[in-house]
């Protein structure tokens, strides 16, 4: 039934030219990107990963680059992009890739790719209830595709390519479906979105979320100067001071204003400058209300948007009160959160140690995903890292997450999914730690693992013995990959 | 449908001769109904609603009828039937052990297990073949024969409690009172059905060596449990670990791993990293096993717990640092109010403290357990870590762990509604070791403020102490509490 309709529908042309003074000008800045991907094996992590292919859309932001989804161009191997009306594959490179708010910039070959197209321009955060167009390449079809629909709601959301970052996005009706991804979203002639991830239909219908403008000025502002710094945080938590008793106890009088300091992150960059129990007043100048939010262009957001809205070497103004005194404190953002082990990664080879068929992994999202572990202690250490800090212990939590059977390790199974403690009496804080302390010359390797009271114990002679047979018998290419380096698409 | 079907039980009912009757009496069971009703430890003031249950009692020398110990929890009420569903005579639970899952029975009504022949206890050996004996609805005995495949030693229903079980693969049949059954052998109990896995079809039973040592503490009131060595080990079955902790020239012996602070093993000067070789005169192989002469080899936790009692002393031979050293080790039975977390409360209310609507209690596994039967996948991750690692995080306190459950909304508790599951630290600056302390703590507010730190996130929360008192009779009332705290 569905080959049969019509390519393209009559209805599209009336929508596109009555919404759009030019759409011919709108499509032909409009490309289909295809991606050949190699995601990383982090269960044989010495192998190359499985291939896999994929297709979103990409638009013209400027003379000659593109831009799309993080999500459609991560892990790249080989990169084409097409135009209507033009039977060339032009072959394309990740210029800037930020997951955290899944957002890419292409360069195309071959300039003759952008002859014709027209760099389409930002627009601002459209009106509720607005009519918006959205241009992709979704399935049901190869041709380009338009939908139509309008502003259901603004709002802060998590990014699912990343997992872990939440930005402002906005959700509309139109439908958005697998291949949309990366597509401007239009009004009045202007990019007032990318459309970037919905719900499957059998959990919501009509729903579909677009990166708005904000977030995409923000990391095309980013890479300005040729480096993408990531999103800058305050790494605070905060609790609402609405409760009179709270109120009085911090000295605050009945105006709704404040907010409670509940936990700084030591490695955050308000740790020493901003401390628990602080109250909050004001950030840059604007007033914070009792339950968070601020007045920031005459919508009330949560003060982490002013956060969001910094670069790299910027700073923010805080107005408190320390011990009822008030006080103001300048917090610099002089580097992004360090530990990104809770979002998904992508681009990197897995980290890992192979040692007398032991595998030792840095503990990740991606290990996670590629283990079913079940260790409840695993799960507590990726859980609690962050809001217990045990990354002050542990900036990297080495699991044993496999073994290589063989005769020297016959009896090590219990071990499996244990947390590294130390190596011969040397703390293990990284994996790069664990390679160093194994490299050095011993009698016996003593491993201790977190909360095992029988240490694992492997003699030199024997794993030396057991070296050559276990490479060769699991065709390890490579015993060791200790930098997650970022693999460049050429 | 319904009227027909009853008229057609009563008339079986009334079918059924008098000796057939008889002779189910004389095979030494009954039936026993009891009417459970548990605290609701997620809303501590309250009960949840009652169930009843119907089982089958097995009749001992003495008055006694023995039960498992899970049918008894949190009874209210406890009845002796005759197998034929006549004579109904109320009972009472003489002596419970939560952790062996038993529970004799006794009934005032001194003629009702008269006519009834006490069945003696006696133990079985892997390939005899044991009757599991059920009652049908007439009274009349349904008899499952099976084979003994296995003895060996596991958990129990109170998980941390490893005991002797024996296993038997049969396929049993539903009856209404199919809880609890005897398992015979040649006129003999040999052990009790403690569960059945329709699946496996494995039925795993209390056996009679954890029985007979059941009845034997508890003809010496008070009951003692089974006791505990207080260590915890691991096998020293890797060459290379041999050789590196110098064991060499044996074979056996297993790997002290820790030991529970206070308890038998540490009382005994056994120290983590010792290597245990024989415990009162057996070999301890590498795997922690013995050979007991009726059952081969099997764990020495059932040397422990099962072959001595509370108080005996036991010579164990261990090697530290090369040296061969003799310890004498007093089991002692661990009570369960030592556990920093509980890992059972039965027959006793929880204890829980209500703030100005923040409802306090002290973190336990029976509380955890309201999470439903998948509690370790949906109770709040950082509990259940608690839980199972208690032995390796509490060594230096606190006694217990008294935490925020959920708050009851009010005026007081503005902002604070969505609060819940967070663990307390302090109280007006004391350092909280059980919820005994909390009244103190509160008699030490500052400028009319209580001052309530929590371990994580949102920090420190206050109350009005001056709200707090004035406001407690009005709040019993809006959430109909009949108490705002219990603490014993």
């Amino acid at each position: 039934m569905i080959s049969r309709l019509p390519r393209f529908a009559p209805l599209l042309l009336l929508l596109t030219v009555s919404a759009l003074g030019q759409p011919n000008e709108i499509r032909k800045s409009i490309c289909r990107i295809n991606n050949t991907a190699q995601e990383a094996n982090y269960r044989v992590p010495w192998m190359p990963g499985a291939m896999s292919g994929g297709s979103g859309t990409g638009w013209v932001v400027s003379a000659d680059r593109l831009v799309t989804n993080a999500h459609v161009v991560s892990n790249a191997r080989f990169l084409t992009v097409e135009k209507e009306n033009d039977p060339k594959k032009y072959i394309a490179t990740v210029e800037h890739i930020a997951h955290d708010c899944d957002l890419a910039v292409l360069k195309v070959q071959d300039a003759s790719f952008f002859k014709g197209t027209k760099p389409l321009a930002l627009g601002g955060i459209p009106e509720l209830e607005s009519q918006v167009t959205v241009f992709g390449y979704p399935i049901g079809g190869d041709r380009m595709s338009v939908t139509q629909g309008i502003v259901s709601r603004v709002d802060f959301r998590t990014y699912t390519h990343s997992v872990v970052d939440s930005h402002l996005s906005i959700q509309i009706d139109a439908a958005i479906n697998p291949g949309n991804s990366g597509g401007p979203v239009m009004q009045d002639g202007k990019v007032v979105g990318v459309a970037f991830q919905g719900f499957s239909g059998d959990v919501a219908q009509n729903v579909g979320y677009m990166i708005p403008t904000p977030v995409i000025q923000h990391f095309l502002d980013d890479i300005k100067d040729g480096h993408y710094d990531r999103y800058m945080d305050l790494s605070i938590g905060i609790a609402n001071t609405l409760n009179p008793a709270m109120r009085k106890a911090l000295g605050l009088t009945d105006d709704d204003r404040g907010v409670i300091v509940s936990s700084v992150q030591s490695a955050g960059v308000c740790a020493g400058k901003v401390l628990v129990g602080d109250v909050l007043l004001g950030i840059d100048g604007l007033s914070i209300a009792s339950d968070g939010m601020v007045e920031l262009q005459g919508e009330r957001v949560l003060m982490s948007e002013v956060a969001e809205r910094k670069f790299l070497g910027d700073s923010v103004k805080f107005s408190l009160l320390r011990e009822k005194k008030p006080l103001e404190v300048e917090v610099k953002f002089d580097r992004a959160w360090p530990f990104g082990m809770l979002a998904t990664s992508y681009d990197t080879q897995p980290p890992y140690v192979l040692f007398g068929g032991l595998l030792f992994q840095p503990l990740s999202r991606n290990l996670l995903a590629a283990y079913q572990f079940s260790s409840d202690r695993i799960n507590y250490h990726y859980d609690f890292f962050i809001s217990k800090e045990l990354y002050k212990e542990r900036p990297e939590i080495v699991v044993l997450s496999a073994i290589l059977p063989d005769p020297l390790n016959t009896y090590l199974g219990e071990f499996q999914q244990g947390i590294v403690d130390e190596v011969n009496d040397r703390k293990i804080r990284t994996l790069k730690d664990l390679a160093e302390a194994l490299e050095a010359q011993a009698e016996f390797y003593v491993i201790k693992f977190v909360g095992y009271g029988r240490p694992l114990v492997l003699e030199r002679t024997a794993v030396e013995a057991a070296r050559l047979r276990i490479k060769q018998r699991y065709n390890v290419l490579s015993e060791q990959n200790l930098v997650s380096e970022a693999v460049q698409t050429r | 449908m319904h009227r027909s079907l009853f008229a057609l039980v009563i008339c079986l009912l009334l079918a059924l001769p008098a000796s057939r009757a008889e002779e189910a009496r004389t095979l030494s069971i009954i039936r026993v109904n009891v009417t459970n009703q548990a605290w609701d430890f997620a809303r501590p003031w309250g009960k949840r609603p009652p169930y009843s249950r119907r089982a089958v009692g097995t009749v001992l020398e003495g008055g006694r009828v023995l039960v498992t110990a899970e049918l008894v929890a949190n009874a209210n009420y406890v009845e002796f039937e005759t197998p034929e569903g006549g004579r109904k005579v109320p009972a009472t639970v003489d002596v419970v052990d939560y952790e062996a899952n038993l529970a004799i029975l006794k009934t005032d009504d001194a003629e009702f297990l008269k006519p009834v022949k006490p069945l003696e206890v006696a133990p079985a050996a892997v390939g005899d073949t044991l009757a599991v004996w059920q009652l049908e609805a007439t009274g009349n005995l349904l008899v499952t024969k099976a084979t003994l495949t296995t003895a060996e030693v596991t958990r129990y229903p109170v998980d941390d409690s490893p005991l002797l079980i024996y296993r038997l693969t049969t396929p049993l049949q539903f009856r209404d009172s199919s809880f609890t059954l005897p398992v015979v052998k040649d006129g003999k109990l040999v052990g009790l059905v403690m569960r059945y896995d329709t699946n496996t079809n494995n039925a795993d039973l209390i056996p009679a060596p954890v029985i007979q040592h059941f009845l034997t503490d508890a003809a010496k009131p008070p009951y003692k449990g089974f006791p505990r060595s207080g260590i915890t080990s691991a096998q020293t079955r890797d060459p290379q670990f041999r050789r590196y902790i110098g064991l060499t020239g044996q074979t056996g012996g297993i790997y002290v791993t820790d030991t529970v602070p206070g308890g038998p093993a540490a009382l005994a000067g056994v120290e983590k990293g010792d290597v245990i070789l024989k415990i009162d005169g057996e070999s301890v192989d590498q795997d922690g096993n013995y050979k007991d002469p009726d059952y081969g080899k099997i764990s020495i936790s059932h040397l422990f717990s099962t072959r001595h009692f509370d108080g005996e002393t036991l010579k164990i031979t261990v090697v530290r640092k090369g040296e061969t050293k003799d310890l004498d080790l007093k089991l002692a039975h661990r009570p369960v109010e030592s556990y920093v977390i509980e890992p059972y409360i039965f027959d006793r209310a929880p204890s829980f403290y209500i703030l100005g609507g923040l409802v306090l209690g002290e973190l336990s596994r029976q509380y955890l357990k309201e999470f439903g039967g998948d509690w370790m996948k949906k109770a709040p991750e950082q509990f259940v870590y608690f839980d199972r690692q208690q032995g390796e995080l509490f060594k230096d306190g606190p006694k217990k762990i008294v935490f925020l459950n959920r708050v009851l909304p009010s005026d007081l508790t503005v902002g604070y509604e969505e609060l819940a599951h967070l663990v307390v630290k302090k109280i007006n600056g004391v350092a909280l070791q059980s919820l005994a302390d909390i009244p103190d703590a509160l008699t030490k507010a500052t400028n009319g403020l209580h001052r309530i730190e929590f371990d994580g996130e949102p920090g420190t929360i206050y109350l009005d102490a001056a709200l707090v008192s004035a406001s407690e009779v009005a709040f019993k009332q809006k959430y109909r509490l009949p108490t705002l705290q219990r603490l014993e």
